[in-house]
């Protein structure tokens, strides 16, 4: 058994050469395994809690991290319009939740949760349940509160109860701001308006790479509309009647350059005025056809 | 060819804060075939060093050593070996005979004859009683005779004993002596440290005294104790009255019928001769000599 | 090399870590009831704490022993008697390695088989909606068990050089932390948004350690063996390779460090 094979160079070499040559293909293979697989399985919040000790706070920062890394990287398929594979959002939500349970404080949870549940995932209530739990713990931030009132007013159109979130938020910030944001969605115009608000706050305030820059779209796609909703009130005060289509708007001179959607989707103007897109501000819709797939969601 | 050869031998090693300590230095030794040798000196003197660097335990800093031709650098040379450690340990989940079984295994041994090599050493050590049970129970006395039987099962020309005497009882350093007598009837040769010189003096042909890492003498045994004579001490058939001084020695001792004197070397011949002429009978001569205790506290001082 | 293999299995068996073992796996046997908890998917539920249970033991007992079992040599002062026979150290380092991966292999099969009852028995008692693929269970468990060999070889490597048990230790659970996410952090690093963010100092300093370090998540089947998602049989073979290449960098790695080692 003391033979060539076991002097530990000659073992040393062979081994090293034969790991520079298994490191490509292995990477390779390891890069190429299903998104669901690198997610992975996350056992239920009740059993982590319970199994990880005193490592509660460890291991929910270690969920989240591993979310966070795994979006970030399809962010950037996405933006090199590799669109390769749908993020799995659900599993991303449940390892989330799971996280937030062993560590409710843990403040990354709640913004990432908040940037993808209610415009890609389009489930509001769980977002704002998830909100509402995390305002028991984190009594002070006034992110949560405002977050919660954005979800009522934008897409629940609950102005009562975004109005009581929005005057949380501004309690606990101080900043008036705040406080006229409810009223001001009562506007028509104001629903823009809101969303970039809203957006630039998020977006200043994120330092996360891929998550800014999924706001930073989002806001360049609002400041879009916004663009298309003054074309459209110009020509309505010129010609008194509202344009046909976007097309018109451009035509006629209103509005140039004429507007893009960063998602890729289509403007259009709905029979009453409404600027919206096929892409539903998501990647994940712009390759759905016009007709709207995203409505069929929690809005009641 | 000479069962061991050490040439220009040391070792230092690095302590506390890098301060380099010589534990051995430059050590030339040869111990020829069928030779018993003793390496006699105080702890920490670097015995065991020695023995651990011919054993491959460690490193040398410099110099070379070589065991029945084969440098001690090749695991293969130790197959010429049977080594006792100092203190020894073996797996203590195992009994004495798996672990002879094992080294002999380890010594490429047949497993018939391994089978009749364990049961002898095993009888001849006085183990074969508890050779099934683990040695996590066994006393300080059987650890040290499991060493040595591990070390005899394969019957090797060279034997390595370090400190094999300790931890014995009376009857086991007894044993211990026997089985070195009669690996040197049977032409072997053996390499033994301890700090006991009555061993050395039983049973070494050499004896090699190292004192802080440096070998200060080396010589044969009989030689030591030749030279080590300082005189003689005689009983004569004399009554108190006729105890004389003989040559200007007086009496040490007198009893009743015998009276007891010290005469140095020098002095014998001169001595005898007055005895003769006053035809006095001696009674005992008793030779005085400076034992291999002295001579090795000699050295060390 | 064979009687050293011998002897290191007769020791672990004998210091009672298989008993140790049995006691412990007295968990599967709340498996299902544990399970049953979950409203939808017990057989999944099954499965997922059968596999985490295994791998915890497994990981345990690579630590323990891989942490051990030179330290206890040295400290216990059987390397004089030992290394002192005529085989070279590598033999025997290697020895002891081979003799520890049989039994983490043993344990895996025995601690597979009481989880594969567990499973079965959940099966019959809540039928799963998809069918138990019970093949990549077993390959699951499999290469469980080559990852925490792993492990093994790391604690040995680090044992070769240290004279306590505390790198080896420490060294070997970070190394496994280290390594179940070293994938992710590499992807994470050649992706877009990394190149702006994080400096190239220490995107260069994590690629290096994605090649130094092993890459352990590629061992994680967990997810194919709980939602039966076929596996990629290349793949796997890949992942054999990488783990005989990069073990045996570890081992030759060892023995050069211990070959040098001083035994005072």
């Amino acid at each position: 058994m003391s033979g060539l094979f076991w002097r530990p160079m000659f073992l040393l070499l062979v081994c090293l050469i034969g790991y520079v040559a298994v490191l490509g293909p292995f990477t390779s293979y390891m890069k190429h395994k299903p998104v669901e697989e690198k997610l992975g399985y996350v056992p239920s919040a009740d059993l982590l809690r319970y199994s990880c000790a005193d490592y509660k706070e460890v291991v929910g920062a270690a969920l989240l991290m591993k979310v966070t890394m795994y979006f970030g990287g399809l962010m950037d398929k996405q933006a090199d319009n590799i669109v390769s594979e749908k993020p799995d959002y659900l599993s991303m939500s449940n390892i989330i939740h799971s996280a937030l349970k062993l560590d409710p404080y843990n403040m990354d949870g709640y913004y990432f949760a908040q940037s993808f549940l209610v415009w890609d995932v389009k489930k509001y209530v769980i977002a704002n349940k998830l909100l509402d739990y995390g305002m028991k713990y984190r009594t002070w931030d006034w992110y949560l509160p405002f977050f919660a009132g954005f979800n009522n007013a934008f897409f629940l159109k609950d102005f009562n109860k975004a109005a009581e979130y929005y005057k949380r938020a501004g309690e606990l910030s101080g900043d008036p701001l705040y406080l006229s944001l409810a009223s001001r969605y009562m506007q028509k115009s104001g629903q823009t308006d809101l969303a970039i608000v809203y957006l630039s706050i998020l977006e200043n305030g994120e330092k996360n790479p891929a998550v800014k820059k999924k706001y930073q779209f989002r806001l360049a796609a609002f400041k879009e509309v916004r663009r298309i909703e003054l074309a459209r009130d110009r020509y309505k005060e010129k010609k008194g009647v509202l344009p046909a289509s976007l097309d018109t708007l451009v035509l006629s001179g209103f509005l140039a350059p004429p507007p893009s959607d960063p998602y890729g989707g289509q403007f259009y103007i709905e029979a009453d005025g409404k600027v919206v897109t096929t892409s539903m501000f998501s990647f994940t819709e712009a390759g759905n056809s016009k007709n709207k797939v995203g409505e069929t969601d929690e809005r009641h | 060819m000479n069962a061991i050869e050490i040439t220009g031998l040391s070792k230092q090693f690095t302590g506390k804060h890098m301060i380099k300590i010589d534990a051995l230095k430059g050590l030339n030794l040869n111990i020829a075939a069928g030779e018993i040798f003793g390496f006699l000196g105080p702890n920490g003197a670097g015995k065991s060093t020695t023995i651990k660097l011919v054993m491959g335990l460690l490193r040398p800093t410099s110099g070379a050593a070589q065991i029945m031709g084969l440098d001690v650098s090749r695991p293969e040379s130790r197959y010429n070996v049977g080594y006792l450690p100092e203190n020894p340990a073996f797996y203590d989940y195992l009994s004495a005979e798996e672990y002879i079984t094992f080294v002999g295994t380890q010594f490429k041994m047949d497993s018939t004859l391994l089978e009749q090599r364990t049961e002898d050493v095993l009888i001849r050590l006085d183990l074969w009683d508890a050779r099934k049970r683990p040695m996590r129970g066994y006393s300080k006395g059987m650890i040290q005779r499991v060493g040595l039987a591990q070390a005899l099962v394969h019957d090797p020309e060279v034997y390595i004993l370090d400190e094999p005497m300790s931890g014995l009882d009376p009857i086991g350093r007894a044993l211990v002596k026997d089985i070195i007598l009669d690996l040197k009837a049977r032409g072997k040769s053996v390499f033994f440290s301890t700090h006991i010189t009555d061993d050395v003096e039983k049973v070494c042909d050499r004896v090699g005294v190292i004192v802080k890492g440096t070998l200060v003498a080396v010589d044969r045994v009989e030689s030591i104790l030749r030279s080590g004579v300082e005189g003689y001490v005689i009983h004569l058939q004399a009554t108190e009255a006729e105890s004389l001084p003989f040559a200007g020695i007086e009496a040490l001792r007198r009893t009743e019928s015998v009276s007891e004197y010290y005469v140095p070397c020098s002095g014998f011949n001169a001595f005898m001769g007055e005895v003769n002429r006053t035809g006095t009978n001696v009674v005992l001569v008793e030779m005085k000599r400076r034992d291999l205790e002295d001579f090795f506290l000699s050295l060390v001082k | 090399m064979f009687s050293i293999i011998q002897t290191t299995l007769k020791g672990v068996f004998r210091d009672r870590v298989f008993q140790g073992i049995m006691a412990l796996a007295v968990f599967f046997l709340f498996i299902p009831s544990a399970a049953s908890l979950s409203m939808r998917q017990v057989t999944e539920l099954s499965i997922t704490l059968s596999l985490s249970l295994i791998s915890i033991l497994l990981f345990i007992l690579a630590l323990f022993l891989g942490a051990t079992t030179i330290w206890k040599d040295i400290e216990r002062r059987y390397t004089f008697s030992v290394l002192s026979l005529p085989l070279s150290r590598t033999t025997y380092l290697v020895g002891k390695f081979f003799g520890i991966a049989l039994f983490m292999l043993l344990t895996a099969l025995f601690l597979g088989t009481v989880s594969i009852l567990v499973i079965k028995f959940s099966s019959v008692l809540y039928p799963p909606s998809r069918p138990i693929l019970w093949s990549t269970i077993i390959v699951s468990i499999f290469f469980d068990a080559l990852k925490y060999i792993i492990i093994v070889a790391v604690a040995m490597l680090l044992a070769t050089v240290s004279t306590s048990f505390f790198l080896p230790i420490f060294g070997a659970i970070s190394t496994f932390l280290a390594g179940t996410i070293t994938q992710q952090v590499y992807e994470y690093l050649q992706s877009q948004s990394a190149q702006k963010a994080v400096s190239d100092v220490v995107r260069n300093a994590a690629k290096l350690f994605y090649y130094i370090l092993p890459n352990l998540s590629g061992f994680d089947l967990k997810v194919h063996a709980i939602y039966s998602i076929p596996l990629n049989s290349s793949g796997l073979l890949l992942t054999i390779i990488y783990f005989f290449v990069y073990t045996g960098i570890l081992l030759a790695i060892g023995s050069i460090l211990f070959e040098r080692r001083e035994m005072k």
